[in-house]
């Protein structure tokens, strides 16, 4: 018994030497089929969501994307739905959004890019406020808060 | 006995300990330089030669010497050093200061570390996703290559990651060294039970919000990092207990107590990698034959893991980091370096040998790009 814990031991020490030496020069294959496991992806709550539609104007693209609500186990009361202007974007911006896709605009919003100044006019009781209005190396990036 | 000479069993010969270094001389320069040096990149060419070169005079005087801890914290302390300086300097250039924007945020450009994985496990399990603004994979320190690095040394060296991978214990192990004597001596060892209770925690309150809690309200080495810019109430809040942790726990108690305090006390990532103890092939054992009980080892160890019951049983317990500081200060060479399953006392140069192999690799490979980032900074700013 004493004998086979002692070639356990010493086996698994060698394979943990084996391990480092694939461990850097297979970084890049390890860490590609980490990035595949099903649940490395990113929550809405930071990457903002997947694009529900997209609109495209003359110099940039307007992106409106699904509202999170996302909680641990079930969806929460308040969460937002994030807009992203892509491109060429104006110096002033005014865009009626229907987050909800249900063809009824549900808030007005207007972005002064130069003097950093967002406003939103809510036509919807489930509006709340500015989260989030911000410059981005893509545009500009504006989340508006909500509740269910 | 002659004490004298039985402290120094583990030192080799100049040749002996040259034929030992060979190895990680070629492997070290194989992985850090990719088999080649580029000079037509000065700067560059030379933070190579001189990073890789310090690397293996360090490795090579564990040998010659049979000290491990006293040259393993050089690296240790460069690498944090390095590392806040690499990517201070990084954000300095990309943003001009060293806290991160809402863009950055929404955008998902926040460099990841492993003090995120404790509080990812659950939200992970439940909305499989990730609770952290990162990057999947590619750009700077993205989350899949900082889980594989993670993972691989817990497995392989368990909580050894805290004395030989991570890039934050540097600091408080460099403070824990300032002083010859400690001013505060009794702690007592019930203490270290608390990152286990930070650990719980922080899971919890993670799970909860969906956000990684620790990293967004205690961390400590946001102080040396990066921060959320200071623009409201709740940010001011937050980088006020950043710095008070950092100086309390990483500067001014490690410098009192001798001891790693921030790691000992307050790090969730410590108590996940000293469960992984349980399962690595590496540990620290007593020679109980050999043992005086001068009772030396417990009073030097930086992390509270090694009590006097410790010694009669003839392990160090689960929070030992594998650091060898213990292993230095043995006259009697009774506590060393050891493999599961091997009894104490026995083949203590192949299990000293094999894991110095093993840990000193992991530590080179992965601080090699911070140090040498560091070094070329360092040359173009004389040159
Ligand atoms: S306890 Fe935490 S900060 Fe300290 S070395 Fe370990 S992982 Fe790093
Ligand atoms: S028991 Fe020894 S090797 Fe382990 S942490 Fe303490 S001093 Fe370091």
């Amino acid at each position: 018994m004493k004998k086979l814990k002692m070639i356990t031991g010493i086996t698994w020490a060698f394979a943990g030497l084996i391990l480092m030496f694939i461990l850097f020069p297979g970084m890049n294959n390890l860490s590609m089929s980490v990035s595949k496991l099903p649940f490395m992806k990113i929550n809405p709550n930071y990457n903002g969501g997947v694009v529900a539609k997209q609109i495209v104007e003359a110099s940039c693209t307007l992106d409106i994307r699904k509202p999170v609500f996302d909680g641990l186990l079930k969806e929460r009361k308040s969460g937002f739905v994030q807009i992203d202007w892509r491109g060429t974007v104006p110096d002033n911006i005014v865009d009626t959004i229907d987050y909800d896709l249900d063809e009824i605009p549900d808030f007005t919003i207007t972005i002064d890019r130069i003097k950093s100044t967002t406003s939103i006019n809510a036509m919807s009781s489930k509006v709340l406020n500015i989260g989030v209005s911000t410059p981005t190396s893509y545009g500009w990036a504006v989340r508006v808060n909500l509740k269910k | 006995m002659n004490n004298n000479l039985v402290s120094t069993s583990m030192e080799k010969s100049f040749g002996k300990s040259l034929l030992y270094t060979l190895p990680m001389f070629l492997i070290t320069f194989i992985f850090i330089s990719g088999g080649k040096v580029d000079f037509s990149n000065l700067p560059a060419a030379l933070a190579i030669v001189v990073t890789f070169l310090f690397m293996n005079i360090l490795y090579f005087m564990m040998h010659y010497t049979g000290k491990t801890d006293k040259f393993r914290v050089i690296l240790f302390i460069i690498f944090a050093l390095s590392l806040s300086f690499t990517l201070i300097k990084n954000m300095m250039e990309m943003r001009h200061s060293m806290s991160f924007s809402q863009a950055d945020l929404l955008e998902c450009k926040i460099p990841f570390c492993h003090l995120v994985i404790p509080m990812m496990i659950i939200p992970a399990a439940f909305t499989k996703s990730i609770i952290f603004p990162g990057s999947v994979i590619g750009g700077f320190a993205d989350i899949s290559s900082m889980i594989i690095l993670w993972l691989v040394a817990t497995l392989v060296l368990g909580r050894g990651f805290c004395a030989w991978g991570c890039f934050y214990g540097g600091w408080d192990d460099g403070f824990s060294r300032f002083r010859k004597k400690s001013v505060i001596k009794k702690i007592s060892e019930s203490w270290r039970w608390m990152p286990f209770a930070v650990l719980f925690m922080v899971a919890l309150t993670a799970a909860m919000t969906l956000g990684p809690t620790y990293c967004d309200w205690i961390c400590p080495f946001k102080a040396v990092t990066e921060f959320e810019q200071i623009s409201s109430v709740e940010s001011v809040a937050k980088a006020v207990v950043f710095i008070s942790l950092f100086l309390s726990l990483v500067v001014v108690l490690p410098v009192l107590t001798k001891k790693r305090t921030q790691c000992s006390f307050l790090c969730p990532m410590g108590a996940v990698n000293s469960l992984s103890n349980k399962i690595t092939p590496f540990v620290v054992k007593i020679d109980k034959k050999a043992c005086s009980e001068c009772f030396k080892c417990v009073q030097v160890c930086p992390l509270f893991a090694l009590t006097k019951e410790d010694v009669k049983n003839g392990k160090a317990s689960v929070f030992c980091s594998k650091c060898g500081k213990c292993v230095d200060v043995c006259s009697k060479n009774a506590i060393h370096f050891g493999i599961k399953g091997v009894p104490a006392g026995t083949m203590k140069n192949f299990s000293r040998n094999l894991f110095l192999f093993v840990s000193f690799l992991f530590i080179s490979v992965f601080s090699a790009g911070s140090i040498i980032n560091a070094v070329q900074s360092i040359f173009k700013l004389l040159f």
